[in-house]
């Protein structure tokens, strides 16, 4: 996903325009699966790629911290969005929010479905309704010249 | 979690009942970074390294039993941190398997039996899959700069097969539109099959391998069936 993405973009297949969301902070967002876990289970991680992709598509935006392997977990992965204990499944994600909110962040960019939906599903418990979540391909999508 | 406040019978305890488990579970020297770093810690009494020791323990039906497991989203950040490098998600998963399936919580089984009856989990028929498709391709066609767009649907021959989380043919239809915008952009060459098309596999929450199994299965099916060779499964 990460490599048709950045490849697309190096050999010129689609042009992406860098001001779209000149005006908003974006942070991106580590999955388990993607970063963390794949680093452990195929000996890498996919830190570097989606952070290039997001400077292909934008000229600002900062990272959460910690980052990368350190990062938090969203608190929806593992199937807990459809285990039906919701209460705990918000009070988990209440260190990622706290961690959006320091950055600054007015957007989100996740390349998970779980990250998406719980990050979504989350935000008005922690009166950050205004938080904007995007799926890395959306940010690319969105950021098309066509 | 009551329980492990109780009085454990000692002829309960069995060192040897999960040893042939690979999670490392044994070196367990009770440190509690693993517990420091859980962002579950402290939920419903929750704490990893408790965990840890009763498996260790051979507490079978206790962690079974537990809603701990469940809580927990298996994302490693403690294996992370951990000094004997113990796989406590891959024993949060196993835990998992050995729960009754009918008791395992929430839509997760339920989900997963719909997958392997009809091929998703929505139990979704093939027909009202391609008319939601062909629906939101229509969508996109409209769209300035997407002039001619078509869902290209069991295309042989493509150069990559993409499956589709269930919930983009359920409620959230918009966001189908991202990768095919993208790839009518990079004049990619795509396909998406009729059958079997889910991308969600449950069996890794539920810890259930024959059913993962199964699911991959299918999705090398179509590849093979289609002659594709790249695969964007995104889920
Ligand atoms: S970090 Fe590892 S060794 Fe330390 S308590 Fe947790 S499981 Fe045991
Ligand atoms: S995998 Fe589970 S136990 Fe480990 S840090 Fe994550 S939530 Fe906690």
């Amino acid at each position: 996903m990460f490599e048709l993405l950045i490849q697309y973009i190096r050999e010129g297949r689609i042009k992406l325009d860098k001001s779209k969301f000149d005006n908003v902070l974006a942070t991106y967002h580590d999955p388990c699966n993607y970063a963390r876990k794949a680093e452990k289970l195929f000996g890498h991680g996919y830190f570097d790629e989606p952070r290039w992709i997001l400077d292909q598509c934008m000229e600002n935006w900062v990272d959460l911290y910690p980052a990368k392997r350190e990062q938090f977990c969203c608190g929806g992965g593992g199937g807990t969005m459809t285990t039906g204990y919701n209460a705990e499944r918000i009070l988990y994600g209440k260190k990622k929010m706290d961690q959006i909110k320091a950055a600054g962040a007015k957007m989100l960019v996740v390349p998970c479905h779980s990250c998406h939906g719980q990050i979504n599903n989350i935000k008005k418990e922690y009166e950050m309704e205004d938080l904007e979540v995007k799926y890395l391909w959306e940010l690319v999508a969105d950021c098309l010249k066509v | 979690m009551e329980e492990i406040q109780q009085t454990i019978e000692m002829d309960r305890l069995n060192h040897g009942r999960f040893e042939s488990w690979p999670f490392s579970q044994d070196f367990c020297v009770t440190c509690g970074l693993c517990s420091s770093s859980c962002p579950a810690s402290g939920i419903d009494g929750f704490d990893p390294r408790k965990l840890v020791r009763m498996v260790s323990l051979g507490l079978e039906d206790e962690v079974i039993e537990a809603r701990w497991p469940w809580i927990c989203t298996m994302c490693a950040k403690c294996e992370h941190v951990c000094p004997m490098e113990i796989n406590i998600p891959g024993m949060v998963r196993s835990i998992r398997g050995l729960r009754e399936r009918e008791k395992v919580p929430g839509i997760l089984h339920k989900g997963l039996d719909a997958a392997l009856k009809t091929g998703n989990n929505l139990s979704l028929p093939k027909e009202d899959f391609i008319f939601i498709l062909e629906d939101v391709g229509e969508e996109i066609a409209d769209e300035p700069g997407f002039e001619g767009f078509k869902v290209p649907i069991d295309k042989e021959g493509a150069n990559i097969l993409t499956t589709i989380h269930n919930k983009l043919v359920n409620t959230h239809t918009d966001d189908l539109k991202h990768w095919w915008k993208i790839f009518y952009a990079a004049k990619e060459d795509w396909t998406v099959p009729s059958d079997n098309w889910e991308g969600t596999n449950w069996g890794l929450f539920t810890g259930d391998d024959a059913a993962m199994k199964t699911m991959t299965g299918r999705i090398v099916d179509n590849m093979e069936k289609l002659k594709i060779r790249n695969l964007l499964w995104p889920e």
